[in-house]
């Protein structure tokens, strides 16, 4: 199974082979950690690093933040809010959709609804 | 279908087509240049319009805007919008054609808006292909520039070509390509153009904004490289983007509109980058003729002895940035630091 630390390496890799200022001293001073754990947070030597650093990288690295967070066993503190005003509502929603096929989810997103013009 | 990103930008996705198909079109706030005669080169994105439900505001928008359905931006008489496409992620993108029209006027053709794709002349742009569009394409390689001026006073494009002032805001219709083209392209191994493409009060009138002819930049609209059989005209998705004046967003929405913009010689003045833009790969189309008799809208106000633009000085920017073909990853022609 991938892991929070192999993903963002090798992101962080694909990136550098293009662009230099993606070696890990110099994300991990764009996103203020030291190097040195950002490099053992990639080798699965330390776990995943607070909400902000995971939100701070994934801009870093132009990845979804909601696809590290979940990799790093997290969920997002606007998400939490949004289900902890209404727990039972959305759980049973999350619940009933979780065997649902994409395509179908994604017709329950709220669309732009066009009208007569 | 379409949905709103972030209240800042809308996805056209087109599931049933290919999973690929996804086109993301945002609204980029910038700088006026100035209406003095004089060709500019691009100016700085200054951060995305916000992008708002009309649904969400029945109550305080007029019954027009809820028959048009879709979205709505906060716009300043003194500042200019750019609209941006992209579509895929770095490396390649699920080609599209867009159309755009400003009350209803096709803002590459000149002509009335109506669904479907012509070549001859060709009234859409091509994403990946064309980064952005900032302005009326009133000639090859030169556009005027998509300013906020209040629907009714005039000036803006539906006016001037219509003389009514019925419709306003933005109109934008996105159409895929056909599945089996975009998989015969990828085979083919061919980048779709650029990669990471580079890869628009209470119940009044007074709220609604028309876009209208400004300064001119130079901008090429490039011609489609596809075939007319390429493009998938079974699928398409359209949307109405209202222009509210920011100074009643506030009365609408209940949020405070962005920060006013500064001027172009503002920003010139303080050593802050204009943007060049080439690409040798693909050819431009022509200006429109109906397009180049639009008035600008110091033009128009000369004519009506008004003074619309306070600030309109020349300006000659220095700091210029030039941006070619197949930018690389995190290159942007936006200015993001507040100023």
């Amino acid at each position: 199974m991938k892991t929070f630390g192999d993903y963002v390496r090798k992101r962080r890799e694909e990136r550098l082979a293009e662009d230099r200022k993606y070696s890990v001293r110099q994300v991990a001073a764009r996103i203020g950690v030291q190097p040195s754990y950002l490099s053992k947070v990639e080798r699965g030597e330390q776990p995943p690093p607070s909400e902000a650093k995971i939100v701070a990288l994934a801009k870093e690295l132009e990845e979804d933040p909601d696809v590290l967070l979940a990799l790093a066993g997290k969920i997002s503190g606007d998400l939490k809010a949004i289900i902890e005003k209404r727990p039972q509502l959305f759980s049973q929603l999350i619940r009933e959709l979780k065997n649902m096929p994409d395509h179908a989810v994604l017709r329950l997103v709220r669309e732009v609804r066009d009208g007569k013009w | 279908m379409i949905t709103l990103a972030d209240n800042a930008e809308l996805a056209f996705s087109f599931p049933e087509v290919h999973e690929d198909a996804v086109l993301h079109v945002a609204f980029q706030r910038t700088l006026r240049i100035p209406d003095d005669g004089k060709t500019y080169i691009l100016p700085p994105g200054l951060g995305s319009f916000p992008l708002q439900h009309v649904d969400d505001h029945v109550a305080s928008v007029s019954p027009a805007w809820i028959e048009h359905g879709g979205v709505m931006l906060p716009m300043y008489q003194s500042e200019a919008m750019w609209i941006y496409f992209r579509s895929g992620r770095w490396g390649g993108g699920y080609p599209f054609a867009v159309k755009i029209a400003t009350g209803k006027v096709n803002a590459v053709s000149g002509k009335r808006y109506k669904e479907g794709l012509n070549r001859r002349p060709q009234d859409y742009v091509v994403s990946p292909g064309q980064p952005w569009l900032d302005g009326y394409c009133v000639k090859k390689g030169l556009i005027r520039q998509f300013v906020a001026m209040p629907l009714g006073a005039g000036y803006t494009a539906e006016e001037q070509l219509t003389g009514k002032a019925d419709v306003g805001g933005i109109q934008i219709i996105a159409y895929p390509i056909k599945p089996e083209v975009y998989q015969r392209l990828q085979r083919a191994g061919e980048r779709f153009g650029l990669s990471e493409d580079i890869s628009c009060m209470t119940k009044s009138c007074i709220s609604d904004m028309g876009l209208a002819p400004g300064g001119l930049m130079k901008q090429d609209i490039y011609r489609d490289p596809y075939q007319s059989s390429d493009w998938h005209l079974a699928h398409s998705s359209r949307c109405f983007v209202h222009i509210a004046n920011s100074l009643v967003w506030r009365q609408i929405t209940g949020q405070n509109p962005p920060t006013v913009p500064p001027t172009s010689a503002e920003y010139t003045e303080a050593g802050l980058p204009w943007f060049d833009y080439y690409d040798d790969n693909l050819t431009a189309v022509e200006g429109s003729g109906i397009l180049a008799k639009l008035k600008s809208v110091v033009a128009m106000g000369k004519k009506k002895g008004d003074v619309p633009l306070p600030e309109n000085e020349s300006v000659s920017p220095k700091n210029v940035i030039v941006l070619r073909e197949g930018l690389k990853e995190g290159q942007v022609r936006e200015w993001k630091k507040a100023i």
